[in-house]
């Protein structure tokens, strides 16, 4: 009998009342809101100037819309909650803007990503929030510039554009995590993980050392890996297929994740990856969250998650699923393009940024 | 050179397969009765009638129906009964050694997407983009979408006119046809059953799509270099479409018009390719001809 699948009835027998301990940091969660620590040395795996600078106190984090509206409003806690870390925020004029389901025109949202990436005054790039929209503009966006001076780009799900285009033209590293439409309107009464999934974003752009923990699963594939984590929305990568950001994932650890498809199109992505020799030299597999339309009455798929994944994938590499990464209230910063270490054992889960 | 499969003859055998979706037989009746009206033998393949869950049966068991109709010295053409979802779980595994040694015409449309692609693409075979068993339904059997149909299966070279959209894009082309269900083409990108778009006429359909995943499948074609050197491009039917709680803004026709506006070849929208009972027979693979006037849309095999 395999494990129960539930994030939260696994965890909670083995590290009850303890949570925020999945995220843990060099340093102590209750000083670290103060905390900025240095930057730790760089591996081998990353040319420096590959490396976008993490933030200090009083940097700068622009917020743009490269993808569907989101009001000002919605964006007030984000920005609260960044300069409650320290960090000074602006927004441009995609937030608020709106046409029809976008943050403004294709023009205008390019424009707005373009003059954020190019402003050497902003330090790191928060996106409002994904939707639909970023496969539209991502080929009118110069990155020359940016390619000089990375720095951070915050978001997921539609962003998963951003992540591999980066990843694949640049091999510059971005920060795969929640984005201002994901953060609570009351901190005070926040689910914890979500708590500490935002507190996770901060302590990605500091610089801290990112080690996630997970409680043994046995529909795990035991084994450990070291490799340059990619991935995201698996909508988006199959999307990106044949393009000049197709993400090429041989001797990487690719995390996935998706929200609102039926199974069977979720397995036909599946195939996807598979055909397309997405998931033949893997260094390791991360399966997060997927939270899946029910299928129409008399239209039962009849295959888990775990069986679609299973079916297709090569034999060599370890495999973790239930990972805290994907639109759901638990869903922690990832380092998309920089060097993981990944054990999955008898004993828990535990990614760590080596990079 | 491309294969084309020999056209029937009165007598010849259809075999009747569901590599994808469940077909209940009785579904599928109106059709049987109408291939042996049209002086066909019709063969049922096991998967007809057959479920597993959403599927006619097992990949194991769908994958031989289809691997038997396919070998089969005695069956002449393969009319698959549904698409659905299941077609690309079983390609691979399909040997087409023999079927290459004896081409046959498979006929079909939706997920039979994933065959057709996957029969040009590796074997330059041609084969049949159509209506299957469940458009007999309710007299369906004889509308023109039915009896083209009947025509490509003879030999009968077609010559399909339609009146004009606003949309179009006049031009004319002659090119080999190739295409199919939108989402299916964009899936079968980066995999060994991907088409080849260049110097091409394409045709596209959908059904059951949110406009903004039409549009995105749309750029998934222009960004990986499947419009820009078409020589033609049909926009069929794009049925059931969805919005989302924030409006898109666009139709798709004029989504996907907004995308191809640059390009100088013809372009023609909602032609009778599509989910719904307007749905001519053409051939994957086959060279056409495309005159897009005002007014008219004419497609004519070659």
């Amino acid at each position: 009998m395999v494990a129960n699948n539930s994030p939260f009835n696994t965890f909670d027998i083995r590290i009850s009342m303890k949570r925020k301990d999945f995220l843990t940091s060099v340093i102590p969660l209750a000083t670290i809101s103060a905390a900025f620590p240095k930057a730790p040395e760089l591996s081998q795996s990353l040319a420096p100037n590959k490396m976008p600078p993490y933030l200090k106190k009083g940097d700068v984090i622009g917020i743009t819309c490269p993808s569907g509206y989101i009001s000002m409003e919605e964006c007030l806690p984000a920005i609260n909650k960044m300069e409650e870390w320290g960090f000074t925020v602006i927004t441009d004029n995609t937030v608020g803007a709106r046409d029809f389901t976008f943050a403004g025109t294709d023009d205008e949202r390019a424009s707005g990503f373009q003059k954020m990436i190019d402003d050497p005054a902003i330090n790191a790039i928060m996106l409002g929030r994904g939707g639909y929209g970023a496969i539209r503009i991502i080929d009118k966006i110069n990155f020359r510039n940016f390619a000089k001076h990375p720095k951070w780009i915050i978001g997921f799900s539609d962003a998963t554009v951003f992540h591999c285009h980066i990843q694949q033209k640049f091999g510059i590293p971005t920060i795969h995590s929640k984005m201002c439409n994901s953060f609570p309107l009351d901190f005070a009464n926040a689910d914890q993980t979500q708590i500490d999934s935002i507190g996770s974003i901060r302590q990605c752009l500091t610089g801290e050392n990112m080690k996630y923990e997970r409680p043994v699963n046995f529909e795990n594939r035991f084994g450990e890996a070291t490799g340059i984590l990619v991935g995201g929305n698996l909508s988006v990568i199959e999307l990106l297929d044949g393009s000049v950001s197709d993400l090429k994932t041989d001797g990487k650890i690719l995390f996935i994740e998706d929200v609102g498809e039926y199974p069977y199109k979720i397995d036909g992505m599946l195939w996807n990856l598979k055909r397309s020799k997405k998931l033949d030299h893997l260094k390791g597999l991360i399966v997060g969250q997927f939270r899946m339309k029910p299928d129409d009455p008399g239209e039962e798929f009849g295959k888990s998650l775990w069986e679609m994944v299973m079916e297709k994938i090569a034999p060599h590499y370890p495999v973790c699923f239930d990972f805290p990464v994907g639109h759901v209230k638990e869903n922690y910063a990832l380092k998309c393009g920089m060097k993981h270490k990944l054990v999955v054992s008898d004993k828990g889960t535990i990614l760590e940024c080596v990079g | 050179m491309v294969t084309i499969p020999p056209y029937l003859n009165p007598g010849d055998t259809i075999g009747i397969v569901c590599p994808a979706g469940f077909m209940p037989f009785e579904k599928a009746l109106a059709c049987t009765e109408t291939l042996k009206a049209w002086g066909f033998r019709v063969v049922p393949g096991k998967t007809l009638g057959n479920q597993y869950h959403y599927f006619s049966g097992t990949d194991e068991q769908r994958c031989d129906d289809l691997q038997q109709m396919l070998d089969d010295e005695n069956i002449d053409a393969i009319l698959c009964g549904r698409g659905g979802y299941g077609t690309g779980r079983i390609i691979d595994k399909l040997d087409f050694s023999k079927f290459v040694k004896r081409p046959k015409w498979v006929i079909g449309f939706s997920d039979i997407t994933v065959l057709h692609c996957h029969l040009f693409s590796n074997y330059k075979i041609a084969s049949m983009h159509g209506p299957m068993a469940a458009a007999f339904n309710d007299g369906g059997f004889q509308n023109e979408y039915i009896q083209s149909l009947h025509e490509a299966l003879l030999g009968k070279k077609a010559d399909y006119k339609t009146v004009g959209n606003v949309l179009d894009q006049p031009g004319k082309a002659k090119g080999i046809l190739v295409g199919g269900n939108l989402s299916l083409l964009v899936n079968l990108i980066g995999t060994p059953s991907d088409i080849q778009t260049k110097n091409k006429i394409l045709f596209v359909e959908e059904v059951g799509e949110y406009i903004y995943a039409v549009d995105r499948m749309m750029y998934q074609l222009k960004r990986s270099g499947k419009l820009e050197n078409l020589k033609g491009l049909i926009i069929g039917g794009f049925s059931d479409m969805k919005d989302t709680t924030l409006p898109f803004g666009q139709t798709v026709q004029e989504a996907i018009k907004d995308l191809v506006k640059d390009y100088k070849y013809p372009v023609c929208f909602d032609f009778p390719i599509s989910h719904e009972k307007q749905n001519f027979a053409v051939k994957v693979g086959i060279k056409y001809k495309l005159n897009v006037a005002k007014n008219l849309v004419e497609l004519k095999e070659l």
